[in-house]
């Protein structure tokens, strides 16, 4: 489905990602971990067609960016990792003019948007205005509007960061039943909770990835271990499971 | 709805509660009335007709007010990180481009049709020669060029408003584009062919507001700001699409 082919992209001189190579299939959560500066935010940033990358290529189903952007970036739905939002506008109002914006037709805008409002818990707030609404409620609108075009590539940078428990809950449930019709690529720390529900891990370290670990039920504690010393340590794990 | 009609209505939603839009309209539609007034007494007993003192009057302000009106078109996108959400999005930057546009210019030509209040309250005190004289085509025709000047200032702010994540800077670089070029252009084409200093009596800009008021139509100076608008807004979805190679 998603196919990530030796990419590379540099600021200036520097290096930010180095011969990045991955898949992801339908129904796929990938999780993208690495310390602070390993290159996950650009990575997603080049997959959301926001950066384009030096080398290398990327196609969702076929499709190359690079070529026929429109259809690709149809296919996508994404999460920013400081989630922006017009603060002027209500929750509904905003997800109406964004279903709109991505070209939904006038009959089915009203549908998708109580559709998604529903998905994501935000029925309640969906008068209230964007900028009275809490951090983690801007996190769900945020993936309300990554969802709501029920995309084939999810792309989430940071979903989980500054969430409490229940908004964390949430957002993994949403998550966990968009990936029955979605492949999820997200970015985070949050090792312990993205193992339970993430199918595989990317670890990227300098720009590289230093391994790649698929999650079963066997392996979730070691694995959680090994991640943690993997991304202090940035080296690629003997045994890897 | 197409990505220019939803991104044109947001925009003009978002300018009719923002304060950058009602203060400087407020205060473009005073001093408009108050340059309007000046101009009517300087030109007393003059061969100057109302129109044409009315676009006169309004002419110079333009650049101020469309470099307010569109500093926020980008800049406030970029600053808040909503251009990664719409950059992200399947449209063309093209289509986002005239969407928010065509909203600065919905303001400017409402701005323009205010303005046109002072001239309307002072025809009946006028005397009965100037007050027969008026005809609504001469007002249409005036309007014609001062929203043909004010889409080449909307686009040149637009555009520069792409540099910018900072509202106040493009505001001030919009406002020397667009007040500067005009004179630096003049000015030179002054110092290097000073035979046409008699045929270029006045800032050309303000010549062609006063020859379409008085019904010199002239297809080429359409097509110079209508060319000059599309320039401009090219030259800001470039500028949009460049930012996908650095971000």
């Amino acid at each position: 489905m998603l196919e990530i082919d030796h990419i590379t992209f540099s600021y200036g001189n520097h290096k930010v990602l180095d011969d990045i190579t991955f898949d992801v299939a339908p129904g796929e959560i990938v999780a993208v971990t690495g310390a602070n500066g390993a290159g996950k935010t650009t990575l997603l940033r080049v997959l959301a067609c926001l950066l384009m990358q030096d080398s290398g290529g990327v196609r969702l189903d076929a499709v190359d960016p690079l070529t026929r952007p429109i259809k690709y970036r149809r296919g996508i739905g994404y999460l920013s990792e400081h989630c922006p939002l017009y603060s002027e506008m209500t929750v509904e109002e905003y997800l109406t003019y964004r279903v709109r914006l991505k070209g939904e037709r006038n009959l089915r805008v009203r549908r998708r948007v109580s559709e998604t409002l529903e998905q994501c818990g935000l029925e309640e707030a969906q008068r209230t205005r964007v900028r009275l609404l809490s951090h983690g409620y801007r996190k769900r609108l945020g993936l309300a509007d990554a969802l709501v075009m029920h995309p084939k590539l999810l792309l989430l940078d940071d979903p989980l960061a500054g969430l409490d428990v229940p908004h964390r809950k949430k957002i993994a449930g949403v998550l966990t039943a968009a990936s029955a019709r979605a492949a999820v690529v997200l970015a985070g720390h949050e090792i312990h909770e993205m193992l339970e529900w993430c199918t595989r891990f990317v670890v990227l370290h300098g720009g590289r990835v230093v391994a790649l670990y698929r999650v079963n039920d066997h392996n979730k504690a070691d694995l959680a271990r090994l991640l943690e010393c993997q991304i202090a340590s940035g080296t690629a794990a003997e045994g890897v499971p | 709805m197409t990505a220019i009609q939803v991104t044109w209505l947001r925009e003009v939603r978002a300018f009719r509660g923002a304060f950058s839009c009602c203060v400087p309209v407020a205060a473009f539609l005073s001093v408009c009335g108050w340059t309007f007034v000046m101009l009517l007494r300087q030109h007393e007993g003059s061969v100057l007709q109302i129109q044409s003192i009315w676009g006169v009057s309004v002419a110079p302000w333009l650049p101020i007010l469309s470099a307010v009106l569109t500093m926020r078109l980008f800049a406030e996108e970029r600053s808040t990180g909503m251009i990664d959400l719409l950059m992200a999005s399947p449209i063309r930057e093209r289509d986002l481009v005239i969407g928010k546009f065509l909203s600065a210019m919905t303001v400017m030509g409402l701005s323009l049709a205010l303005s046109l209040v002072v001239p309307m309250a002072v025809l009946p005190s006028l005397s009965a020669p100037v007050h027969g004289l008026v005809r609504p085509v001469a007002f249409a025709a005036t309007y014609l060029i001062l929203l043909l000047q004010a889409s080449v200032w909307c686009a040149a702010g637009t555009m520069v408003s792409v540099f910018f994540r900072n509202q106040a800077a493009a505001a001030v670089s919009s406002l020397v584009l667009c007040s500067g070029m005009p004179v630096a252009v003049y000015a030179a084409i002054l110092a290097w062919i000073p035979s046409v200093r008699m045929e270029m009596a006045w800032l050309p800009l303000l010549m062609h507001v006063y020859d379409f008021s008085t019904g010199l139509f002239s297809t080429a100076v359409i097509a110079l700001y209508v060319t000059l608008t599309v320039f401009f807004l090219f030259g800001c979805s470039k500028l949009l699409a460049c930012l996908r190679l650095r971000g």
